[in-house]
């Protein structure tokens, strides 16, 4: 535990800043929990699986900022992504298409994506109404039995929920135009690595919501993208 | 005339006592001329319309409240709490970064993640913070989740329970009084001043003792009896955090110390009685400069 000023002291693997792996391409693998550093773009970048408030990963990030260190993402960019309707709003003045949505504390019409929004809130569980009679237990979930509000999105009859994993703003997604979302979801936030949800119709995708993205359900392709961008050899 | 927005929540609006100081505040925008409008959270979508946002609900970056403050902040509008106070008085682990960067008074204070939490490295903190000594889960506010411990078992078993709600928790020396200071600050200058009397039969402000809840008491100090270093302690706090309206807790002593510097601090227990301008220099603050 070493201090930072008098007075006050870190867990003593976190004043280095966050323990990057030893990067070793030979037998190299994602390590559940780890948090890699790559220097790009100026700035030190963060690859985490949880860049969720009060993480491992968000500590090491604020106490490089508070160190005067250009970092990526910044804190403020980590709770902007996950709270949904900050996050749209972000994006939206970042140009890119967003889902339209308002904030209720009950029931939401159908067809629509909800979220939660509390403290215990996670973007990678929304529920789907779709008029059934299911919806109000769905609402009552998101929801905590009407305690919190929820942010609701509509669905047109012509739109799909779509996922795809960004890293680094490059997707390996087939749907249009998810490439050009992911690449300026990236110039946005600069979070490396991390899942667009988005409602994808005729007119292109438009952005539900960021998350998390754990190691574990990367797809091989994408495990490679990223191990690759780790190493530098997409920078190149 | 301008529009205020006050940003309310139903589920933390609990007494009279937080109603009647929400039309204080609204009384003294609307004798200053201006126009009020109560915004809960369903409404959020108003706050771009407003000329100024001032947020009066338990604030927290996971929360409503800050969507209302980044909502208010991409419109380029005045707010109080603005979203990077929400951000660093939410946490303390950020907090206390803030005041230590300034070199602010604080107890000696350790931040700990789950690879500290074992029997040898415990006995240690323990013998450099001196016991008891009080852990902090960090986004404890109402001094909920904060813990005198006496010895090694009760310090792992608290910092457990804490860990599961954050990978880093507070531990910090203890430092015993009858009172606290709260100091209020807005835009970096002194605003206000009162002591929260300590409950005997508790360390908090604010506890539950055998299942009841037990409330400090507010005495309001007006500005001639506060002493200097105090205030300044107090200032200099608010000043580390950011350029908002703070309530900073100073535990008195030999050396006054700054024990959190809280945003959207209380109004309703009595806090402003001896200054009886505070929502006027609020609205001033947020409409008027």
């Amino acid at each position: 535990m070493n201090g930072v000023s008098p007075g006050i002291a870190t867990p003593a693997e976190q004043q280095g800043g966050v323990p990057a792996a030893a990067v070793n391409r030979r037998g190299f693998h994602l390590a559940r929990d780890r948090v890699y550093t790559v220097r790009y773009g100026g700035y030190t970048t963060f690859v985490s699986e949880n860049y969720s408030y009060k993480s491992e990963t968000y500590y090491a990030i604020l106490a490089r900022e508070l160190a005067g260190e250009a970092v990526a993402p910044d804190t403020q960019s980590m709770l902007d992504a996950f709270v949904v309707p900050v996050c749209l709003e972000r994006a939206g003045h970042c140009g890119i298409p967003v889902a339209a949505y308002t904030i209720m504390h009950s029931c939401a019409p159908a067809p629509a994506i909800v979220y939660g929004l509390n403290y215990f809130a996670s973007t990678s569980h929304f529920e789907v109404l779709t008029g059934d009679a299911r919806d109000r237990e769905k609402v009552r979930h998101v929801t905590n039995g009407g305690k919190y509000p929820c942010c609701s999105q509509p669905i047109s009859p012509d739109m799909a929920v779509t996922r795809a994993v960004s890293v680094f703003g490059k997707v390996l997604s087939p749907v249009p135009g998810m490439q050009e979302m992911a690449g300026s979801v990236w110039e946005c936030f600069r979070i490396p690595l991390v899942e667009l949800v988005c409602l994808s119709g005729p007119g292109g995708p438009v952005l539900s919501s960021l998350c998390p993205v754990r190691y574990s359900r990367l797809q091989p392709a994408e495990r490679r993208l990223l191990k690759a961008c780790i190493f530098g050899q997409v920078f190149l | 005339m301008s529009r205020l927005g006050i940003f309310v929540d139903r589920r933390t609006l609990s007494s009279s006592d937080q109603l009647t100081s929400l039309i204080r505040c609204r009384d003294a925008a609307e004798e200053m001329g201006h126009s009020v409008e109560f915004i809960f959270p369903v409404d959020i979508r108003k706050i771009p319309q407003m000329d100024a946002l001032f947020i009066r609900a338990r604030t927290d970056p996971m929360n409503i409240t800050y969507v209302a403050s980044r909502m208010a902040a991409f419109a380029g509008i005045p707010v109080i709490d603005d979203p990077e106070s929400i951000q660093v008085c939410s946490d303390k682990v950020n907090m206390y970064m803030h005041l230590a960067r300034a070199g602010v008074a604080i107890p000696r204070t350790l931040f700990l993640s789950k690879g500290d939490i074992h029997p040898s490295r415990v006995r240690d903190i323990m013998d450099d913070l001196g016991t008891p000594l009080v852990l902090k889960e960090p986004s404890t506010s109402f001094s909920l989740r904060v813990e005198r411990v006496e010895d090694p078992a009760a310090f792992i078993r608290v910092a457990r329970r804490y860990l599961k709600m954050s990978d880093w928790v507070v531990a910090q020396e203890y430092v015993q009084s009858t009172y606290d200071w709260r100091i209020g600050v807005l835009r970096g200058r002194f605003l206000y001043a009162c002591k929260y009397i300590i409950p005997s039969q508790t360390f908090k402000i604010q506890d539950s003792v055998n299942g009841h809840v037990v409330y400090c008491a507010v005495e309001s100090v007006p500005p001639d009896a506060v002493p200097a270093p105090i205030r300044d302690l107090g200032v200099a706090a608010g000043k580390a955090i950011g350029d908002g309206l703070y309530g900073v807790d100073i535990k008195d002593g030999k050396e006054p110390k700054v024990i959190e510097v809280n945003d959207n601090p209380s109004l309703e227990g009595g806090e402003d009685g001896s200054y009886p301008h505070v929502y006027r220099e609020i609205v001033h603050a947020l409409l008027e400069t």
